[in-house]
């Protein structure tokens, strides 16, 4: 190094701006950009052949206010915060179980919940498919059990969008939970107890507190993506269990409506954008955890 | 809570309910029936029929390619941003890490329609090249989340000790930075592979007609029939997938 | 500012933390230098600046004459043994010794000879093929120590090597480190909270206190003539009196007024005169208890008192009596077999006696370092015992 070096603060700048520029410009433009195109989109006009028009209009936004939009946006809205809240009341147990199990165990039990999460989504959907088609094993073993009429169809309906999408969704609830848990002092936990609380009142009021932060990632982890859900509904759902995802891709790839697409997509976006608002204002004011880790989430 | 059972059981309960349907295909791939509802028979049939069929092989091999050049792509953007958010905590550093952040939460659908209107805009055609544009986007984030996370457990005082003994930071972190954060960014980039191997939604978006990846054959595969073919390749899969996660437990554990 | 390594004027904040206030200091040759202080004091702060690690926002750092304030950590020529040792993991012994000259780019053969003397001098020749993780804490200082001084440095720098270890074993690295100082005759720049350490080992002691130096002296100057509370209570036990001057005496010695005692007599140091206040500190080893009243003696102050509490240690016995309203501490040494006589017990009375050299007059007191009673804490712990940090400060 000769003295012809620039000032260690000009220098440390210039390094971080080395560091950062690759992934912040590529994300800009694949991430950012597109986004803004969506929203650009939906102000123009379809063309016949299947393209993007010339001009402005605000004909596609309005078309949204009809009320079979309205339907599917609930419905979307609904099923997924089902999911959320399935996933949760699995995960809070499971997360704790294994946060406590013997060390040895531990790496198992969570390889065991991970593994099926590195095989094909496509084709852990398509097992659904065959257990819950009407001539599959499920729907014999409950109807012989008498729970359910044996002409009941188990498939294409919103109940199986429910199942498969917690079934695809489980995972990225526990991990964040069990990751919370593990890292609890449960002396608080038995310290609750020596003052008198029950032990369902020691869950309540120390654990699920302490394991905030990981409740709050699950719900997120869970939740938005749900939001999203296209290929579940598509492959085990029937047209009375549509969501947003089918709509926005039978535009695209079926009625060839682009315009219309982006403004679905558009609404989609908004609607993904205020939870996260919703937990980044939180988080500013100290409820769910200061930011601890410079790192995203 | 330490006497109640219930937690344990609804672990057991969630673990049941992971793994049977895995269990079902794994059953029915052997299964001479052609539905798959009800036994039929022992088979080998349909692991004989997969290897004749050529789509499925040129499926594979694309995807492969795509997996391997979006992974190199995205682990190197990956730890540089990782590196970047862990040294350093400016303004920027937390507009990065807010953007970092949108991929990992980001529905698949809205990545992909939005990365499809993109290459229409800018007039890429759709193909291989906006394929891998697209995994790279998304693997980028998981990449440095996960190196990420073995920074913050990184022992800053080890790069101090070498620039105390006299080696340059090319040098510091040529030779003890990357070799310590190795086994971190090789967990990253098996992250990055196996979510480019998988992708479905976003690929669908943005392959071209001529760009078929294994998910969008075993997507058409479902919708026009022939599931024992899937039942079988989906099996050849997860046996692959175990190889490889004992694979990994086992390079992991022998760094330790 | 003549000397060896030279901190002029050094300054460094931290957001509102003052780290570093103005530090000047000089530090000789071949030296065994400790920085002593409480946790935050800024000794590490110093360490690192001088390191290279921290740049200081006022002030320069000069090593053999030369201002190496601007220069990077690796252009220095200055090591340090870290705190927490920071040894490579992913390199062998040999390999974490070899690697400054492997930065140098050194022949390949020097490189092996030196890493075989380096381990020779550390004791630590047959370990060289193992990894970090499988040494003891004792051995990784070792390694440590034998990885900085391979690159001959002019400094090398300590940054509470000793911290980490349980009692015996720090006793016995502090032997070694001695004995490396004397074999390899550079300066070290040592670091600490633990006044112990650094009084056995150093040639001369900085005590440190927010950011500033105190004082600086050998350890029986620091000891013996601490000239602020601070430093008479951070160093030893000690118990404070105030008063104010009353008349000179043959010149050499001056009596005080000392408030709930009456008449003291102490050794003149500083030229004082008749009504300026005054602190005095005398240690607890230096006053005589017994039952009787002993000799008068124009050198000795002698006061009746009575016994408060007593603590039996074996070598020694500390007793807390009150003078006056005043509680002192006074620690008697068992010259003889204490079974023989009667031991002087709780709430009898008793007199204590020192003689006037052995009180010490301080510039400064600050209420913080030790309360006006005459002890420090309440509980009976003598002056303020020296900080018990665990070793990480600003």
């Amino acid at each position: 190094m000769t003295s012809g070096q620039p000032a260690p603060e000009e220098r440390r700048r210039l390094n971080e701006w080395l560091l950062t520029a690759p992934s912040l410009l590529w994300l800009a433009v694949l991430v950012l950009v597109p986004t803004a195109i969506v929203f650009v989109i939906a102000f123009k006009p379809p063309d016949i052949d299947g393209g993007i028009g010339a001009g402005w209009t605000v004909a596609t936004l309005r078309s949204l206010a009809r009320s079979s939009y309205a339907r599917i946006a609930w419905r979307t809205l609904y099923l997924s915060f089902l999911t959320t809240a399935g996933c949760m009341l699995l995960a809070v147990p499971t997360g704790y179980f294994i946060a406590r199990v013997d060390r040895a165990w531990r790496q198992s039990l969570l390889l065991l919940v991970v593994i099926p999460f590195w095989t094909s989504f496509l084709i852990r959907i398509f097992a659904w498919k065959v257990l819950l088609h009407p001539d599959g094993p499920v729907k014999a073993a409950l109807a012989w059990l008498g729970l359910v009429p044996p002409n009941a169809g188990l498939l294409y309906n919103a109940g199986a969008v429910l199942l498969v999408m917690i079934y695809t969704s489980l995972p990225f609830a526990i991990l964040p939970v069990y990751a919370a848990a593990e890292k609890l002092d449960y002396t608080l936990v038995e310290a609750a107890r020596d003052l008198g609380a029950t032990p369902l009142g020691a869950f309540f009021r120390v654990f699920v507190p302490g394991i905030s932060r990981g409740l709050v990632a699950a719900t997120l982890l869970v939740f938005i993506p749900s939001l999203g859900s296209y290929i579940i509904p598509d492959l085990v759902g029937s047209p009375s269990s549509e969501m947003l995802g089918n709509v926005i891709a039978q535009r695209v790839f079926v009625e060839r409506n682009l315009p219309h697409a982006s403004a679905l997509a558009a609404v989609l976006t908004v609607a993904v954008l205020a939870p996260m608002l919703a937990v980044l204002l939180l988080r500013r004011n100290g409820e769910v955890g200061a930011a601890q880790s410079r790192g995203p989430l | 809570m330490r006497r109640s059972r219930f937690p344990l059981l609804v672990t057991v309960a969630v673990l049941l309910f992971f793994y049977l349907p895995i269990l079902v295909l794994v059953v029915n791939s052997f299964n001479a029936s052609r539905f798959g509802t009800t036994w039929q028979g022992w088979t080998l049939h349909w692991y004989a029929r997969l290897t004749t069929e050529r789509d499925i092989w040129d499926a594979l091999r694309l995807t492969l390619e795509i997996a391997f050049v979006s992974t190199a792509a995205s682990v190197v953007l990956g730890t540089t941003a990782a590196l970047a958010l862990h040294r350093f905590s400016s303004r920027v550093q937390r507009f990065h890490s807010a953007l970092i952040s949108v991929p990992l939460v980001m529905p698949e659908i809205l990545m992909g329609i939005s990365l499809l209107l993109f290459f229409a805009a800018i007039g890429l055609d759709l193909g291989l090249l906006t394929v891998i544009l697209a995994h790279v986007t998304f693997s980028l984030s998981y990449v440095a989340l996960v190196v990420l996370g073995r920074l913050e457990g990184f022992d800053d005082s080890l790069l101090e000790a070498a620039r105390d003994l006299g080696a340059g930071r090319w040098y510091t972190a040529r030779r003890v930075l990357l070799p310590l954060l190795a086994p971190g960014i090789a967990a990253g980039g098996l992250l990055a592979f196996t979510l480019s191997v998988d992708d479905f939604v976003i690929t669908f978006f943005v392959a071209g007609p001529g760009t078929t990846t294994l998910p969008i054959r075993i997507y058409s595969m479902i919708k026009h029939g022939s599931p024992p073919l899937i039942n079988a390749l989906s099996t050849l899969l997860l046996l692959v997938t175990f190889l490889a996660v004992w694979l990994s437990q086992r390079l992991a554990t022998r760094r330790t | 500012m003549a000397g060896f390594l030279v901190f002029d004027g050094v300054s460094k904040s931290f957001g509102t933390v003052r780290a570093a206030d103005g530090v000047s200091l000089s530090i000789e040759r071949g030296e065994f230098f400790s920085l002593l202080g409480p946790s935050g004091c800024g000794k590490t702060t110093l360490l690192r600046i001088l390191a290279g690690f921290e740049r200081p926002d006022e002030g320069r750092v000069l090593l053999d004459g030369e201002d190496i304030t601007a220069l990077p950590p690796n252009r220095r020529k200055v090591n340090t043994v870290f705190q927490s040792y920071a040894l490579f993991p992913h390199l062998s012994v040999r390999e974490n010794v070899a690697f400054g000259l492997r930065v140098a780019r050194r022949p390949k053969a020097e490189i092996e000879s030196e890493v075989d003397r380096m381990l020779a001098l550390v004791q630590m020749e047959d370990q060289g093929a193992k990894r970090p993780d499988q040494l003891s804490g004792g051995q990784r200082q070792r390694v440590a120590i034998a990885r900085a001084l391979i690159n001959h440095p002019q400094v090398l720098l300590l940054d509470e090597p000793l911290a980490a270890l349980d009692l015996k074993l720090r006793q016995r690295m502090a032997i070694e480190l001695d004995r490396i100082h004397d074999e390899v005759g550079i300066t070290f720049l040592f670091v600490t909270h633990d006044q112990g350490e650094s009084m056995s080992l150093s040639d001369r002691i900085a005590v440190m206190k927010e950011g500033r130096i105190e004082q600086i002296g050998t350890p029986a100057e620091v000891y013996e003539a601490p000239r602020s509370s601070f430093v008479a209570a951070f160093i030893g036990d000690t118990n404070f009196l105030e008063g104010h001057v009353s008349e000179v005496v043959d010149g050499e010695y001056i009596r005080l007024a000392i408030t709930g005692f009456g008449d003291v007599l102490c050794f003149n140091d500083a030229q004082r005169q008749p009504g300026m206040p005054v602190y005095l500190s005398v240690r607890p080893e230096k006053i005589r208890i017994s039952r009787e009243a002993p000799p008068a003696d124009a050198r000795h102050n002698v006061f009746p008192c009575r016994v408060e509490d007593v603590v039996y240690l074996g070598t020694h016995t500390r007793f807390w009596v009150s003078v006056g309203g005043r509680r002192i501490a006074v620690f008697q040494q068992q010259g003889r077999f204490l079974l023989d006589e009667r031991p002087i017990r709780w709430n009898e009375d008793a007199w204590i006696s020192w003689h006037a050299d052995d009180g010490f007059m301080l510039e400064r007191f600050s209420e913080a370092d030790g309360a006006l009673t005459g002890t420090g804490v309440d509980d009976g712990e003598v002056g303020g015992d020296a900080d018990a940090g665990d070793g990480a400060d600003g």
